[in-house]
Protein backbone atom coordinates (compact mmCIF):
# COMPACT_ATOMS: atom_id res chain seq x y z
CA UNK A 1 0.00 0.00 0.00
CA UNK A 2 2.58 2.54 0.72
CA UNK A 3 4.76 0.94 -2.48
CA UNK A 4 1.61 2.18 -4.32
CA UNK A 5 1.23 5.91 -2.50
CA UNK A 6 4.96 6.50 -3.30
CA UNK A 7 4.30 5.15 -6.93
CA UNK A 8 1.51 7.35 -7.44
CA UNK A 9 3.66 10.49 -5.68
CA UNK A 10 6.43 9.83 -7.94
CA UNK A 11 3.99 9.53 -11.74
CA UNK A 12 1.87 13.16 -10.51
CA UNK A 13 5.33 14.79 -9.45
CA UNK A 14 6.20 13.49 -13.10
CA UNK A 15 3.29 14.74 -14.63
CA UNK A 16 3.18 17.97 -12.88
CA UNK A 17 7.14 18.43 -14.13
CA UNK A 18 6.68 17.75 -17.59
CA UNK A 19 3.54 20.41 -17.67
CA UNK A 20 5.37 23.40 -15.79
CA UNK A 21 7.62 22.92 -18.69
CA UNK A 22 5.65 22.78 -21.46
CA UNK A 23 4.49 26.20 -20.04
CA UNK A 24 7.57 27.44 -19.56
CA UNK A 25 8.31 26.85 -23.21
CA UNK A 26 5.60 28.58 -24.27
CA UNK A 27 5.91 31.55 -21.60
CA UNK A 28 9.24 31.73 -23.58
CA UNK A 29 7.64 31.90 -27.17
CA UNK A 30 5.04 34.45 -26.09
CA UNK A 31 7.69 36.82 -24.47
CA UNK A 32 9.76 36.61 -27.97
CA UNK A 33 6.59 37.62 -29.49
CA UNK A 34 6.03 40.35 -27.08
CA UNK A 35 9.44 41.53 -27.53
CA UNK A 36 9.54 41.51 -31.71
CA UNK A 37 6.45 43.45 -31.47
CA UNK A 38 7.61 45.73 -28.90
CA UNK A 39 11.21 46.34 -30.38
CA UNK A 40 9.33 47.38 -33.98
CA UNK A 41 7.57 50.37 -32.00
CA UNK A 42 10.58 50.84 -30.06
CA UNK A 43 12.56 51.53 -33.16
CA UNK A 44 9.91 54.59 -33.86
CA UNK A 45 10.44 57.80 -32.05
CA UNK A 46 7.22 57.53 -30.52
CA UNK A 47 5.39 57.12 -28.09
CA UNK A 48 3.33 53.80 -27.57
CA UNK A 49 0.98 51.91 -24.74
CA UNK A 50 1.94 48.44 -23.22
CA UNK A 51 -1.46 46.85 -21.86
CA UNK A 52 -0.46 43.75 -20.00
CA UNK A 53 -3.88 42.44 -19.25
CA UNK A 54 -2.43 39.13 -17.39
CA UNK A 55 -0.48 41.62 -14.95
CA UNK A 56 -3.39 44.61 -14.86
CA UNK A 57 -0.85 47.17 -15.72
CA UNK A 58 -0.84 49.71 -18.76
CA UNK A 59 2.26 51.63 -19.19
CA UNK A 60 3.10 54.67 -21.32
CA UNK A 61 6.70 53.90 -23.42
CA UNK A 62 9.13 55.24 -25.81
CA UNK A 63 12.26 54.09 -27.25
CA UNK A 64 11.87 51.01 -24.70
CA UNK A 65 11.68 53.11 -21.11
CA UNK A 66 8.74 53.23 -19.36
CA UNK A 67 7.90 56.40 -18.46
CA UNK A 68 4.43 56.06 -17.17
CA UNK A 69 2.78 53.29 -15.48
CA UNK A 70 -0.69 52.99 -14.01
CA UNK A 71 -1.99 49.66 -11.76
CA UNK A 72 -5.67 48.72 -13.04
CA UNK A 73 -8.03 47.98 -9.55
CA UNK A 74 -9.85 45.75 -11.91
CA UNK A 75 -10.93 44.64 -15.53
CA UNK A 76 -13.59 42.59 -17.23
CA UNK A 77 -14.18 42.13 -21.08
CA UNK A 78 -16.88 40.72 -23.49
CA UNK A 79 -16.56 38.76 -26.23
CA UNK A 80 -13.17 37.30 -27.34
CA UNK A 81 -10.46 39.87 -27.98
CA UNK A 82 -7.46 38.02 -30.40
CA UNK A 83 -4.24 40.59 -30.13
CA UNK A 84 -1.79 39.14 -32.52
CA UNK A 85 -0.10 42.33 -33.31
CA UNK A 86 -0.21 46.41 -33.13
CA UNK A 87 -2.82 47.71 -32.51
CA UNK A 88 -3.59 51.67 -33.40
CA UNK A 89 -5.92 54.18 -31.14
CA UNK A 90 -8.22 55.31 -33.99
CA UNK A 91 -11.04 57.54 -31.93
CA UNK A 92 -11.65 58.83 -28.37
CA UNK A 93 -15.29 59.33 -26.89
CA UNK A 94 -16.88 60.93 -24.13
CA UNK A 95 -20.16 62.22 -23.64
CA UNK A 96 -18.64 65.65 -22.19
CA UNK A 97 -15.43 66.08 -24.37
CA UNK A 98 -13.70 68.61 -22.58
CA UNK A 99 -14.01 72.17 -24.11
CA UNK A 100 -10.72 74.75 -25.26
CA UNK A 101 -10.92 78.02 -24.02
CA UNK A 102 -10.72 80.70 -26.65
CA UNK A 103 -8.98 83.75 -26.59
CA UNK A 104 -10.90 86.95 -27.32
CA UNK A 105 -8.08 89.07 -28.45
CA UNK A 106 -7.60 91.97 -25.96
CA UNK A 107 -8.67 90.28 -23.00
CA UNK A 108 -5.22 88.81 -22.12
CA UNK A 109 -4.32 92.67 -21.43
CA UNK A 110 -7.15 92.54 -18.34
CA UNK A 111 -5.78 89.36 -17.18
CA UNK A 112 -2.44 90.43 -16.49
CA UNK A 113 -4.03 92.53 -13.53
CA UNK A 114 -3.19 89.61 -10.59
CA UNK A 115 -6.54 90.95 -8.89
CA UNK A 116 -9.03 89.96 -11.45
CA UNK A 117 -6.11 87.29 -12.81
CA UNK A 118 -8.57 84.12 -13.54
CA UNK A 119 -6.61 81.01 -15.26
CA UNK A 120 -8.69 79.64 -17.83
CA UNK A 121 -6.79 76.97 -19.89
CA UNK A 122 -7.27 72.82 -20.29
CA UNK A 123 -6.26 71.30 -17.34
CA UNK A 124 -5.54 67.36 -15.98
CA UNK A 125 -9.12 68.16 -14.00
CA UNK A 126 -10.70 68.82 -16.72
CA UNK A 127 -10.41 65.41 -18.49
CA UNK A 128 -12.96 63.11 -18.30
CA UNK A 129 -13.25 60.46 -15.90
CA UNK A 130 -15.25 57.86 -18.14
CA UNK A 131 -14.59 57.42 -21.70
CA UNK A 132 -14.25 54.83 -24.71
CA UNK A 133 -11.08 53.90 -26.94
CA UNK A 134 -11.67 52.40 -29.99
CA UNK A 135 -9.22 50.61 -31.71
CA UNK A 136 -8.26 49.76 -35.77
CA UNK A 137 -8.81 46.31 -34.71
CA UNK A 138 -12.13 46.85 -33.55
CA UNK A 139 -11.46 46.26 -30.03
CA UNK A 140 -13.54 48.79 -27.97
CA UNK A 141 -11.80 49.66 -24.20
CA UNK A 142 -13.89 51.63 -21.76
CA UNK A 143 -11.44 53.62 -19.32
CA UNK A 144 -13.07 54.52 -15.95
CA UNK A 145 -12.12 55.38 -12.41
CA UNK A 146 -14.13 53.33 -9.75
CA UNK A 147 -17.77 54.84 -9.75
CA UNK A 148 -20.25 54.25 -6.65
CA UNK A 149 -24.23 55.52 -6.16
CA UNK A 150 -26.78 55.36 -9.24
CA UNK A 151 -23.37 56.28 -11.84
CA UNK A 152 -22.40 52.83 -10.73
CA UNK A 153 -25.11 51.04 -11.19
CA UNK A 154 -25.88 52.85 -14.33
CA UNK A 155 -22.35 51.53 -15.57
CA UNK A 156 -23.10 47.88 -13.92
CA UNK A 157 -26.47 47.60 -15.73
CA UNK A 158 -24.86 48.52 -19.35
CA UNK A 159 -22.79 46.22 -18.61
CA UNK A 160 -24.64 43.49 -17.40
CA UNK A 161 -27.58 44.29 -19.86
CA UNK A 162 -26.99 46.27 -22.63
CA UNK A 163 -23.27 44.58 -23.56
CA UNK A 164 -24.65 40.66 -23.74
CA UNK A 165 -27.29 41.57 -26.20
CA UNK A 166 -25.64 43.63 -28.30
CA UNK A 167 -22.79 40.89 -28.23
CA UNK A 168 -25.49 38.43 -28.96
CA UNK A 169 -26.46 40.01 -32.08
CA UNK A 170 -23.28 41.02 -33.21
CA UNK A 171 -21.98 37.49 -32.84
CA UNK A 172 -25.22 36.69 -35.25
CA UNK A 173 -23.86 39.38 -37.82
CA UNK A 174 -20.27 37.71 -37.76
CA UNK A 175 -19.00 40.71 -36.38
CA UNK A 176 -18.66 39.48 -32.23
CA UNK A 177 -17.92 42.40 -29.97
CA UNK A 178 -14.37 42.61 -28.19
CA UNK A 179 -14.91 45.09 -25.30
CA UNK A 180 -12.67 45.68 -22.43
CA UNK A 181 -13.65 47.51 -19.41
CA UNK A 182 -10.55 49.11 -17.29
CA UNK A 183 -11.24 50.74 -14.18
CA UNK A 184 -8.55 52.60 -11.85
CA UNK A 185 -8.71 53.38 -8.38
CA UNK A 186 -8.27 56.88 -9.13
CA UNK A 187 -9.79 59.58 -10.67
CA UNK A 188 -7.44 61.14 -11.59
CA UNK A 189 -5.37 58.17 -13.58
CA UNK A 190 -8.52 57.77 -15.99
CA UNK A 191 -8.09 61.71 -16.68
CA UNK A 192 -4.00 61.19 -17.09
CA UNK A 193 -4.81 58.49 -19.89
CA UNK A 194 -7.82 60.94 -21.61
CA UNK A 195 -4.76 63.47 -21.86
CA UNK A 196 -1.84 61.12 -22.84
CA UNK A 197 -3.62 58.82 -25.42
CA UNK A 198 -3.73 60.68 -28.19
CA UNK A 199 -5.67 59.14 -31.88
CA UNK A 200 -2.79 57.55 -33.56
CA UNK A 201 -0.85 56.12 -30.36
CA UNK A 202 0.44 52.39 -31.14
CA UNK A 203 0.13 49.82 -28.58
CA UNK A 204 -0.17 46.17 -27.91
CA UNK A 205 -2.37 44.33 -25.63
CA UNK A 206 -1.34 41.17 -24.01
CA UNK B 1 -62.95 40.23 -21.04
CA UNK B 2 -60.91 37.59 -23.60
CA UNK B 3 -58.96 40.73 -24.90
CA UNK B 4 -57.35 41.40 -21.68
CA UNK B 5 -56.37 37.94 -21.39
CA UNK B 6 -54.86 38.26 -24.55
CA UNK B 7 -52.81 41.24 -24.17
CA UNK B 8 -51.57 40.20 -20.61
CA UNK B 9 -50.47 36.84 -22.35
CA UNK B 10 -48.94 38.85 -25.28
CA UNK B 11 -47.20 41.05 -22.53
CA UNK B 12 -45.80 38.37 -20.72
CA UNK B 13 -44.16 36.22 -23.49
CA UNK B 14 -42.52 39.03 -24.97
CA UNK B 15 -41.43 39.46 -20.77
CA UNK B 16 -40.04 35.74 -21.54
CA UNK B 17 -38.53 36.46 -24.52
CA UNK B 18 -36.92 39.26 -23.45
CA UNK B 19 -35.66 37.24 -20.11
CA UNK B 20 -34.38 34.45 -22.89
CA UNK B 21 -32.82 36.70 -25.39
CA UNK B 22 -30.56 38.26 -22.34
CA UNK B 23 -29.97 34.99 -20.52
CA UNK B 24 -28.99 33.28 -24.10
CA UNK B 25 -26.89 36.71 -24.74
CA UNK B 26 -25.27 36.65 -21.52
CA UNK B 27 -24.16 32.90 -21.72
CA UNK B 28 -22.73 33.36 -25.01
CA UNK B 29 -20.89 35.89 -23.94
CA UNK B 30 -19.46 34.36 -20.82
CA UNK B 31 -18.57 31.44 -22.72
CA UNK B 32 -16.83 33.75 -25.01
CA UNK B 33 -15.35 35.62 -21.76
CA UNK B 34 -13.86 32.44 -19.99
CA UNK B 35 -11.76 31.81 -22.67
CA UNK B 36 -9.88 35.25 -22.61
CA UNK B 37 -7.12 36.05 -22.23
CA UNK B 38 -6.07 33.02 -23.06
CA UNK B 39 -3.69 30.54 -20.94
CA UNK B 40 -0.22 29.65 -21.69
CA UNK B 41 -0.79 26.47 -22.86
CA UNK B 42 0.75 23.78 -25.77
CA UNK B 43 4.52 22.68 -26.58
CA UNK B 44 4.50 25.75 -28.83
CA UNK B 45 8.41 25.16 -28.99
CA UNK B 46 10.44 21.96 -29.66
CA UNK B 47 13.20 21.22 -26.66
CA UNK B 48 15.84 21.40 -29.32
CA UNK B 49 14.61 24.84 -30.06
CA UNK B 50 14.30 26.01 -26.68
CA UNK B 51 17.68 27.85 -26.35
CA UNK B 52 17.36 29.49 -29.43
CA UNK B 53 14.46 30.92 -28.16
CA UNK B 54 16.29 32.04 -25.30
CA UNK B 55 18.89 33.47 -27.58
CA UNK B 56 16.66 35.76 -29.62
CA UNK B 57 14.29 36.95 -26.22
CA UNK B 58 17.98 38.12 -24.94
CA UNK B 59 19.27 39.66 -28.44
CA UNK B 60 15.59 41.63 -28.47
CA UNK B 61 16.02 42.47 -25.03
CA UNK B 62 19.69 44.27 -25.86
CA UNK B 63 17.96 45.77 -29.00
CA UNK B 64 15.32 47.57 -27.19
CA UNK B 65 18.00 48.71 -24.00
CA UNK B 66 20.03 50.05 -27.23
CA UNK B 67 17.69 52.46 -28.27
CA UNK B 68 17.14 54.34 -24.92
CA UNK B 69 19.08 57.60 -24.77
CA UNK B 70 22.88 57.51 -23.26
CA UNK B 71 23.55 60.12 -20.45
CA UNK B 72 20.74 62.17 -19.29
CA UNK B 73 17.34 63.17 -21.01
CA UNK B 74 14.51 65.24 -20.20
CA UNK B 75 11.08 63.95 -19.49
CA UNK B 76 8.21 66.64 -19.45
CA UNK B 77 4.65 65.80 -18.33
CA UNK B 78 2.74 68.48 -19.49
CA UNK B 79 -0.49 67.09 -17.77
CA UNK B 80 1.15 66.88 -14.37
CA UNK B 81 3.04 69.51 -14.89
CA UNK B 82 6.21 68.11 -14.26
CA UNK B 83 10.05 67.94 -15.31
CA UNK B 84 12.29 65.60 -14.73
CA UNK B 85 16.35 65.21 -15.52
CA UNK B 86 16.74 61.86 -15.81
CA UNK B 87 20.07 59.31 -16.04
CA UNK B 88 18.73 55.83 -17.28
CA UNK B 89 16.20 55.42 -14.66
CA UNK B 90 17.48 57.35 -12.23
CA UNK B 91 15.63 60.99 -11.63
CA UNK B 92 18.62 63.17 -11.40
CA UNK B 93 16.54 66.87 -10.89
CA UNK B 94 12.84 67.01 -10.93
CA UNK B 95 10.77 70.42 -10.87
CA UNK B 96 7.02 72.16 -11.03
CA UNK B 97 6.76 73.59 -14.11
CA UNK B 98 4.02 75.42 -16.14
CA UNK B 99 2.90 73.66 -19.77
CA UNK B 100 0.87 74.89 -22.13
CA UNK B 101 -3.19 76.42 -21.26
CA UNK B 102 -4.75 74.85 -24.48
CA UNK B 103 -6.45 78.08 -24.98
CA UNK B 104 -7.29 78.94 -28.77
CA UNK B 105 -6.71 82.05 -30.37
CA UNK B 106 -7.88 83.34 -33.47
CA UNK B 107 -6.45 86.45 -35.72
CA UNK B 108 -9.16 88.81 -36.38
CA UNK B 109 -9.01 88.52 -39.89
CA UNK B 110 -9.76 85.10 -39.34
CA UNK B 111 -6.60 83.78 -41.92
CA UNK B 112 -4.38 82.48 -38.60
CA UNK B 113 -5.19 80.32 -35.63
CA UNK B 114 -3.19 79.29 -33.01
CA UNK B 115 -3.80 76.49 -30.23
CA UNK B 116 -1.66 76.92 -27.21
CA UNK B 117 -0.60 73.09 -26.63
CA UNK B 118 2.82 72.22 -25.80
CA UNK B 119 4.35 70.04 -28.11
CA UNK B 120 4.49 66.41 -27.69
CA UNK B 121 6.59 63.93 -29.04
CA UNK B 122 10.06 63.15 -28.95
CA UNK B 123 12.64 66.56 -29.21
CA UNK B 124 16.34 67.43 -28.52
CA UNK B 125 18.20 70.78 -26.85
CA UNK B 126 18.84 73.39 -29.89
CA UNK B 127 20.20 76.20 -28.47
CA UNK B 128 21.45 76.86 -25.23
CA UNK B 129 20.86 80.69 -24.05
CA UNK B 130 21.99 82.69 -20.74
CA UNK B 131 20.48 86.05 -20.40
CA UNK B 132 17.52 85.61 -23.44
CA UNK B 133 15.52 88.08 -24.85
CA UNK B 134 12.02 86.82 -26.40
CA UNK B 135 11.55 87.93 -29.90
CA UNK B 136 7.65 88.43 -29.57
CA UNK B 137 5.84 86.69 -32.15
CA UNK B 138 2.36 87.57 -34.10
CA UNK B 139 0.24 85.39 -31.38
CA UNK B 140 1.92 88.14 -28.48
CA UNK B 141 0.27 91.09 -30.26
CA UNK B 142 -3.00 89.84 -31.57
CA UNK B 143 -3.83 88.29 -27.69
CA UNK B 144 -3.18 91.59 -26.06
CA UNK B 145 -5.08 93.50 -29.16
CA UNK B 146 -2.12 95.60 -29.84
CA UNK B 147 -1.31 96.03 -33.62
CA UNK B 148 1.94 94.09 -34.81
CA UNK B 149 4.90 96.26 -35.33
CA UNK B 150 6.70 96.50 -38.35
CA UNK B 151 9.63 96.99 -36.76
CA UNK B 152 11.72 93.55 -35.59
CA UNK B 153 13.23 95.68 -33.16
CA UNK B 154 10.00 95.99 -31.29
CA UNK B 155 9.21 92.63 -30.76
CA UNK B 156 12.55 92.53 -28.72
CA UNK B 157 11.79 92.07 -24.88
CA UNK B 158 13.98 91.28 -21.70
CA UNK B 159 13.51 89.73 -18.48
CA UNK B 160 9.96 87.74 -19.26
CA UNK B 161 11.88 84.33 -19.91
CA UNK B 162 14.00 84.25 -17.05
CA UNK B 163 18.14 83.78 -16.47
CA UNK B 164 18.38 80.85 -18.92
CA UNK B 165 16.50 78.85 -22.14
CA UNK B 166 16.72 75.97 -23.43
CA UNK B 167 15.35 75.91 -27.52
CA UNK B 168 13.68 73.01 -28.41
CA UNK B 169 12.54 73.91 -32.19
CA UNK B 170 10.14 75.95 -33.36
CA UNK B 171 9.87 78.63 -31.24
CA UNK B 172 9.62 76.48 -28.23
CA UNK B 173 11.64 77.02 -25.04
CA UNK B 174 12.09 75.56 -21.51
CA UNK B 175 12.54 78.91 -19.80
CA UNK B 176 12.35 80.79 -16.17
CA UNK B 177 9.03 83.04 -15.51
CA UNK B 178 7.83 85.88 -13.70
CA UNK B 179 4.81 84.11 -12.31
CA UNK B 180 6.37 81.54 -10.26
CA UNK B 181 2.71 81.43 -8.50
CA UNK B 182 1.18 79.66 -11.40
CA UNK B 183 3.75 76.84 -11.77
CA UNK B 184 2.27 73.47 -11.66
CA UNK B 185 -0.64 75.16 -13.88
CA UNK B 186 -1.26 74.79 -16.96
CA UNK B 187 -0.66 78.35 -18.45
CA UNK B 188 2.03 78.84 -21.04
CA UNK B 189 1.55 79.45 -25.03
CA UNK B 190 3.57 76.10 -25.55
CA UNK B 191 6.82 76.51 -23.75
CA UNK B 192 7.42 75.35 -20.39
CA UNK B 193 7.82 77.58 -18.06
CA UNK B 194 10.59 76.75 -14.81
CA UNK B 195 11.52 78.25 -11.51
CA UNK B 196 14.75 79.91 -11.02
CA UNK B 197 16.63 77.64 -8.87
CA UNK B 198 15.58 74.30 -10.89
CA UNK B 199 16.11 76.03 -14.39
CA UNK B 200 19.33 77.16 -13.24
CA UNK B 201 20.00 73.56 -12.35
CA UNK B 202 19.00 72.14 -15.32
CA UNK B 203 20.67 73.90 -17.57
CA UNK B 204 24.10 73.44 -15.65
CA UNK B 205 23.34 69.59 -16.20
CA UNK B 206 22.02 69.36 -19.63
CA UNK B 207 24.33 69.22 -22.78
CA UNK B 208 23.54 70.43 -26.28
CA UNK B 209 21.95 67.67 -28.06
CA UNK B 210 19.78 66.11 -24.73
CA UNK B 211 17.12 64.43 -25.92
CA UNK B 212 13.69 65.39 -24.48
CA UNK B 213 10.56 63.77 -24.09
CA UNK B 214 6.98 65.68 -23.99
CA UNK B 215 3.74 63.78 -23.06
Amino acid sequence: MKNAARWILVLLTAVAGAFGQEQDKAALVRTQQELAAESDLAKEPRFYFILDVRRKNLELRVKGMTLRSWKLRSMRFWGKPAFSKTVQLVRRSTLNPPQRNVIKPGEAATAKDPANFELEALELKDMPRSFSLEFDNGLHVSVRAENSGLRGLAEEFAWYGVLPVRNFFRSRNGKPMSELELKFENEKDAQAIYWIFFEGIKGLVY
Amino acid sequence: MWWRRLIVALLAMAYLEVLVVVGVSYFSGLKQAVVWPPKVEGAAVADKDVLRVQRNIQGLQRRIASLQPRGVYIVVDTGENRIYVKKGNEVVRQAVVSCGSGDVLQDPTGKRKWVFDTPRGEFYVKSKITNPYWVKPDWAFIEEGEPIPKNPDDRVEAGSLGDYALGFGDGFFIHGTLYTRLLGRNVTHGCVRVGDDDLKEIFKIVPLGTKIYIY
